[in-house]
């Protein structure tokens, strides 16, 4: 009898918790669909009053200065290649932080590999910092109330607001908008995108083999960049340096360890010349179509045909290693540095890597490299991302309940001088001017006795010299990133600042996607169908141009395969999400 | 009489001896040709597992150029120890694979002690089966085994104690694992009660019977389990990265994670990655003690298993 009494009250006690749950969901619902979304403005009016009797100093122009010592708390990813030491607070960047702006930075360090797993952990457990710089996806944090809608106060900040204004960002910054009109983030904002990744040539065996890669990349296309290969190839048999087997193009960055199982690099950059995901950028396979004016799966579009025709072409001519697609970037490497091959990829950061590493293997002075610009597929723009966005920087909810609206602002201003000032930009790049560097005809230049890794300044062969990086924390990635585009490039080496000209010269930019703004819901949809289709997309793009599979006796099978994985759904969601201009 | 008697043994003799022989003829095609077939790939297995090791030191003592153009194999290219001075010295010369190195020795010496000692007390009253308290203690504990508050509320846990950032907070959550304290239930269980009974005619109160007559007697247990705790301790590097922000406290596991997974890939372009040689011969220095014991002690790990599992 108590038995059933019991069983009874747990059902009546289920029923209810169930009918509450249910009954808060619909409220939730409720609320998120009738509350009005945010617009974006195109320009940002600033709510500056330069009267105001503040406790601190700030404006365009100006240092942020608090009269009295304020300290706020700061996650910081912390990378293991250069972590941070005790000089850093005592003597380097956060000091010379301190120092300018009164400020001190209470840092709770996390190494970079963990470093959004535990700044989650932090945020969930309500123990996070007021400042949390280095995020690429917030979409973590959103729903859950930790992180301040910072859009709602961005007219606090004039740097940021300047930097918006001048620059028009309005349209990029809308594609980090949420449902709701609102975003989370400060994004590290860009003037313009500059090319990153491209591939590097042994310029020396290209010139022997008669090749003029310096002209014909103007406006080549793929089919003419497979001609110089095989010209090279047959020059490089000929001189014994590799047999007709051998293939002369072995790439990294698109095994399983860095490629994920997409192809990588290699097929990120093919793609997009043909207007496709594909590789590292395939994300879900959804993007918008200029002609249409709407959202496409496009690895089913004939661009998407095209591209894999083309990229098979360039195994089935023996020059591109089938092997690409699984080696490790080691292997591949290896192959590049002992003059196997005569082609790798390579990005801004890598070209120093490459020089020492080849320098160490065949003796300086017998090789030359040249990164080339990226071949034209079915359109001439350039393979940067059309968003001017970089990460950015999240602030707590904590912040605003513990320092209060006024508290609040104040850090906010302080934080739109860190991250969005000129000034603080050269110094947590550079160092100080006079002590670290020196401005030398408009260029900045390091100080004898000091290098620096991530400036591309290398050591003496004796290291004798101190890098700013490790000793003082300059150059480190949680602080600079986006700027203009003479910031962006004041470290360049020339090489490098030669193929980043050379592209943005030769190349046309690509426009900017609309911005679309997903529930909660809907992302998990979209999650739901993209995981498995595009597992199948990759597994069949692999086959398509390995050979493994005939591309045209195939290909209806492949769209078919996709269908049936429900391609359709995602382009259903996308058209209900944008309705068109 | 006497003649059976001494016929018989020597009839015996000659029936073993025809027996082995018998056998041996048997053995002589079939057999051979499973041994040395066997032999062969209980090798070959045998160097797969030990090519990546050995592959391993030999890039630790190769130059960087050499690893670079693919050119290490089992043996070293480049023959130097200048990568193991490095690795030892740090970037900033001072020290820190030593300070971790000993941050780990301090956590598994203090931790195994500990977890010994409360795992102890912790499955011997539970090895009572007339103790009433059991019927509710021994699913209570199993229970843990198979259901846990969550990361989050663990984490919460350790902030609220203010043991984030403190040696404990590394080695609290893991100082009592409900297996091991299953295993060790269970041999407890084995020990005679009329022993115990006797110590507590001469005197001794419970504390004093498990000090002075369970424990002596337990100590093939304990050893097995000092064993376990101690690996435990010496290989976490989870606790670390969750509770230990102090790179400062870190144990020299959580380091050598953190250098061998470097940067995050080309994805990240502010990435670079440590040199293979850096690499192998951090993984060479932490795994060297535990290598070095392991022969001896490997067989425990068999036994222990078995220990508290055979209950007669």
């Amino acid at each position: 009898m108590k038995t059933t009494t019991l069983k009874k009250l747990s059902c009546i006690g289920l029923a209810v918790s169930m009918l509450s749950g249910f009954v808060a969901c619909n409220k939730n619902t409720e609320e998120e669909t009738s509350s009005e979304a945010t617009t974006i403005p195109d320009q940002i009016e600033t709510t500056e009053d330069p009267d105001a009797n503040l406790p601190y100093t700030y404006g365009l122009g100006k240092t942020f200065h608090a009269d009295q010592p304020v300290t706020y708390t700061m996650f910081f990813s912390d990378a293991s290649w250069y972590p941070m030491v005790d000089t850093w607070k005592t003597e380097g960047i956060f000091k010379e932080i301190e120092n300018r702006t009164n400020v001190t930075l209470d840092i709770k360090s996390y190494d970079s590999g963990d470093y959004m797993d535990n700044i989650t952990l932090d945020i969930n457990a309500g123990n996070a910092a007021y400042i949390i710089p280095k995020i690429y996806d917030d979409s973590a944090f959103v729903d859950g109330g930790a992180i301040v809608p910072i859009s709602d106060y961005v007219d606090k900040m004039p740097y940021y607001t300047d930097f918006y204004n001048t620059y028009n960002l309005a349209d990029d910054i809308k594609t980090i908008t949420r449902a709701n009109g609102k975003y989370y983030k400060l994004p590290g904002m860009k003037e313009a995108n500059l090319i990153n990744y491209s591939f590097v040539i042994r310029k020396d065996i290209w010139d022997a083999a008669g090749v003029d890669v310096v002209e014909l990349q103007k406006d080549w296309d793929w089919a003419e960049f497979l001609d110089a290969l095989q010209k090279v190839k047959k020059y490089m048999v000929a001189q014994g340096m590799c047999s007709e087997s051998d293939y002369i193009w072995s790439d990294l960055w698109c095994g399983n360890e860095s490629g994920q199982g997409s192809g990588g690099n290699l097929l990120g950059v093919m793609g997009s010349t043909y207007e496709v995901n594909a590789g590292w950028n395939i994300g879900n396979g959804m993007r918008y179509d200029q002609a249409s004016d709407k959202y496409i799966f496009s690895p089913t579009t004939d661009n998407f045909k095209q591209f894999v025709t083309t990229a098979n072409s360039f195994v089935a001519a023996g020059i591109l290693d089938p092997e690409t697609f699984t080696q490790d970037d080691a292997t591949a490497t290896a192959k590049y540095y002992s003059g196997k091959t005569a082609i790798m990829s390579i990005n801004q950061g890598q070209w120093a890597n490459y020089e020492e590493n080849m320098t160490a293997q065949l003796g300086a002075g017998n090789f030359e490299n040249y990164v080339i610009t990226i071949p034209v597929g079915t359109t001439n723009n350039s393979t940067v991302a059309p968003e001017r966005l970089e990460n950015g920087v999240m602030i707590s909810q904590k912040a605003l309940d513990e320092l209060g609206e006024d508290g609040f602002i104040q850090m906010l201003r302080f934080v739109d001088w860190l991250f969005y000032s000129h000034e603080a930009y050269d110094l947590t790049k550079w160092g100080i001017e006079g002590v670290h560097y020196d401005v030398v005809d408009g260029q900045k230049v390091l100080k004898d006795g000091f290098c620096c890794g991530g400036l591309g300044y290398g050591n003496d062969a004796e290291g004798s010299m101190t890098d700013i990086r490790l000793q003082w924390g300059y150059a480190g990635g949680n602080f600079w990133y986006g700027g203009t585009v003479a910031e962006m490039t004041d470290n360049l080496i020339p090489p490098v600042a030669d193929y980043v000209n050379r592209d943005a010269e030769y190349r046309d930019t690509p426009p900017l996607a609309p911005g679309i703004a997903p529930t909660a819901d809907q992302n998990e949809e979209i999650n739901l169908i993209a995981t498995p289709l595009i597992s199948n997309v990759n597994s069949w793009t692999l086959k398509f141009i390995t050979g493994q599979e005939d591309i045209n006796a195939k290909w209806d099978e492949y769209v078919k395969s996709c269908e049936d994985l429900n391609a359709q759904g995602l382009v259903d969601i996308y058209a209900q999400l944008y309705k068109g201009k | 009489m006497s003649n059976l008697e001494k016929s018989t043994p020597e009839f015996k003799v000659e029936e073993i001896h025809i027996h082995n022989r018998k056998n041996k003829i048997k053995e002589s095609t079939g057999y051979k040709v499973f041994t040395v077939v066997n032999t062969i790939i209980m090798i070959l297995i045998a160097f797969a597992t030990l090519y990546p090791f050995l592959y391993l030191v030999s890039q630790s003592f190769s130059s960087k150029e050499a690893i670079i153009a693919g050119h290490t194999s089992l043996i070293p290219k480049g023959f130097n120890i200048d990568t193991y001075i490095y690795v030892i010295k740090g970037q900033h010369n001072n020290y820190e694979f030593l300070r971790y190195y000993g941050n780990t020795i301090l956590y598994t010496v203090i931790g195994t002690v500990l977890s010994l000692f409360f795992s102890c007390m912790l499955a011997y009253p539970l090895s009572k089966n007339k103790l009433k308290i059991n019927r509710f203690l021994s699913p209570f504990v199993i229970f843990t085994m198979y259901f846990g508050g969550g990361l989050i509320a663990n984490y919460v846990l350790i902030l609220k104690l203010e043991l984030k950032d403190t040696m404990w907070g590394f080695i609290l959550p893991m100082l009592i694992s409900t297996y091991y304290v299953i295993l060790m239930r269970s041999f407890f269980m084995n020990i005679p009660k009329d022993l115990e009974e006797a110590g507590e005619i001469d005197g001794l109160n419970k504390f004093g019977v498990f000090w002075h007559i369970a424990r002596p007697l337990s100590t093939p247990i304990i050893a097995t389990m000092t064993l376990f705790y101690a690996v435990m301790y010496w290989n976490n590097w989870f606790n670390a990265k969750l509770y230990l922000q102090d790179k400062k406290k870190w144990p020299v596991a959580y380091y050598l994670q953190t250098i061998i997974r470097g940067g995050g890939g080309a994805s990240d372009p502010d990435a670079e990655q440590m040199s293979a040689n850096i690499k192998s011969c951090a993984m060479v220095l932490t795994v060297l003690p535990i290598i070095c014991v392991y022969p001896f002690i490997q067989r425990y790990y068999v036994q222990g298993m078995m220990l508290g599992g055979v209950k007669e």
